[in-house]
């Protein structure tokens, strides 16, 4: 019941970041994880590493499952400012994972509002939006050395 | 006995799909479909001279998340370049990954061995801008014997704190085997060796790599040891451990892309026949530097200079070395198509080319057209 509350919240709040849009050139996004997460903030570094897949844990050592846009702007920024790649590098980065055998490709999310619900059901959950949500549902984290 | 241990591996994977729910559950595939037209001399067995397309590539892998910790997978591959590879489906690795922790994990069954920059991924054409990787280090018609070994190999990254980067790091034992529709064998071939089947031995080998705290500065270094054994009814083939070495270095800064690599490998192979024992000796000093740009998020562009020398012999014969000078383009119609070209200045007839598919003879510089289209999922 609580879950399905939650997935509902997840959802008006999906709806609520679709329709305020998002200025690619002027923000940066928000990190958001599981409520289950019990970290406030992560290094820069630890954050390229989970979506690089070089690490699996977070620093207090539970498990971190990575999720990202397919595309979009709010997706490209996020490579941008956090990881240093574009999209095609992301891709490839993730690709020679897979076809070596390294490593399963990360989670995708069409819409912010999938990913909004993804993170809010999946314990270890880590993903981005546009901007800060209710923090009921997820944990908003803060990216400093 | 490696059949045995794909079919234990097979058997495994197949239980663990019957015995949980499919939600970790992907599958990712590729194909590929290249030209090459040349000036002179037929290159990698294709008849490059007057414009080929006898070079198609595909794979499909499944991977299953059993738990968070444990990871089985297979991929299967068919390549058909000239008259390299053919239309069978092959395994290009299966294994089963147990990662402990981001400092260590083991993984087993057949693995792809990570020896400098591309040596692992080398055959998965979507990642690279590049039609051809430099050749001197990554000949396409002998890749197979390099990419993958069956046995094990214990892997993990290293944090060594915020101001000095991390370690990753692997190591592997194993077992390889000639492709028996691959470049080796038809050299040997060449040279009237001819076996039942293709000759297998042991390899070992590690990759150490510094990802240095400036941002986007790799530095690495590999070793790999291969010993070969064959025998056919009028000889017997032996290769002793062979150590080869690599040391590379790459650098992403912004829309740049720099890499080079220096890779060693001395080689000695004694043949016994009823009459004694004869030696062929190679010492084969491979390097590169390579450098690209993005120029959109579409559109790269890039060039390498790539250059192999055989120095147990006299290297200012063609025959001893290779010089290809290339100039390359890619373009991503989506995430899923994509399609390259790139022009190849080729001195030397050291690598890449073979007595039986040039009759006429060899002539030392030839100019290349190379093309390829590609999808991936």
């Amino acid at each position: 019941m609580r879950k399905a509350i939650c997935t509902t919240r997840a959802h008006i709040l999906g709806l609520v970041i679709l329709l305020g849009g998002f200025s690619a050139q002027a923000q940066d996004v928000v990190i958001v994880t599981n409520k289950g997460v019990l970290i406030s903030h992560i290094t820069p570094a630890e954050l390229k590493d989970i979506f690089t897949g070089a690490r699996t844990r977070f620093a207090d050592g539970s498990r971190a499952i990575p999720v990202v846009l397919k595309g979009g702007p709010v997706h490209e920024v996020f490579l941008r400012n956090h990881l240093g790649d574009n999209p095609s590098e992301f891709r490839a980065r993730w690709r020679k994972a897979v076809f070596t055998g390294e490593g399963s490709m990360l989670k995708e999310c069409e819409s912010e509002a999938a990913l909004l619900s993804y993170v809010t059901n999946t314990p270890g959950a880590i993903g981005y939006l546009s901007r800060a949500v209710d923090g009921d549902v997820v944990r908003v984290i803060t990216v400093s050395p | 006995m490696p059949r045995r241990l794909l079919l234990v591996l097979a058997c495994f994977c197949a239980a663990t799909l019957k015995a949980q729910n499919f939600d970790n559950i992907q599958i990712h595939g590729f194909a590929t479909q290249g030209f090459l037209f040349s000036s002179n001399n037929n290159y990698l067995t294709m008849n490059s001279s007057t414009g080929s397309m006898q070079w198609t590539e595909g794979a499909l892998n499944v991977t299953d998340s059993v738990t968070d910790k444990l990871r089985v997978g297979i991929q299967v591959h068919m390549y058909q370049m000239g008259e390299f590879g053919g239309p069978n489906l092959v395994v290009d690795w299966a294994s089963g990954d147990y990662k402990f922790n981001d400092q260590i994990g083991v993984r087993a069954g057949k693995i792809k061995v990570r020896l400098g920059l591309f040596n692992d991924s080398q055959d998965v054409d979507s990642l690279f801008l590049w039609v051809l990787l430099p050749q001197s280090i990554y000949p396409d018609d002998n890749r197979d014997y390099d990419l993958a070994a069956l046995g094990g190999e214990v892997y993990g990254d290293l944090r060594l704190g915020s101001r000095r980067g991390s370690l990753q790091y692997s190591g592997h034992v194993g077992n390889t085997t000639l492709d028996a529709n691959g470049g080796y064998m038809r050299q040997l071939a060449q040279y009237g060796l001819v076996f039942p089947s293709p000759p297998s031995g042991s390899t070992s080998g590690g990759d150490l790599r510094w990802l240095t705290p400036l941002r986007g500065l790799t530095i690495g270094a590999g070793a790999a040891n291969y010993a070969l054994d064959g025998a056919a009814p009028a000889f017997n083939f032996h290769m002793p451990g062979s150590l080869n070495v690599v040391y590379y270095a790459q650098w992403d800064h912004g829309r740049w892309h720099l890499a080079g690599e220096y890779y060693r490998s001395p080689l000695r192979f004694v043949i016994n026949t009823g009459d004694g024992a004869s030696a062929l000796i190679n010492d084969f000093r491979c390097w590169y530097p390579m450098l690209s740009y993005s120029v959109t998020r579409k559109l790269q562009l890039g060039s390498y200079y790539s250059v192999m020398s055989n120095h147990a012999g006299d290297t200012s014969l063609p025959e001893n070395y290779s010089k290809d000078w290339v100039l390359s383009s890619r373009y991503d119609f989506n995430p899923y198509f994509y399609g390259k070209i790139e022009g190849h200045f080729l001195h030397g007839t050291g690598a890449g080319y073979y007595n039986d598919t040039n009759l006429n003879g060899l002539k030392p510089n030839s100019t290349m057209l190379a093309a390829r289209i590609g999808f991936s999922f």
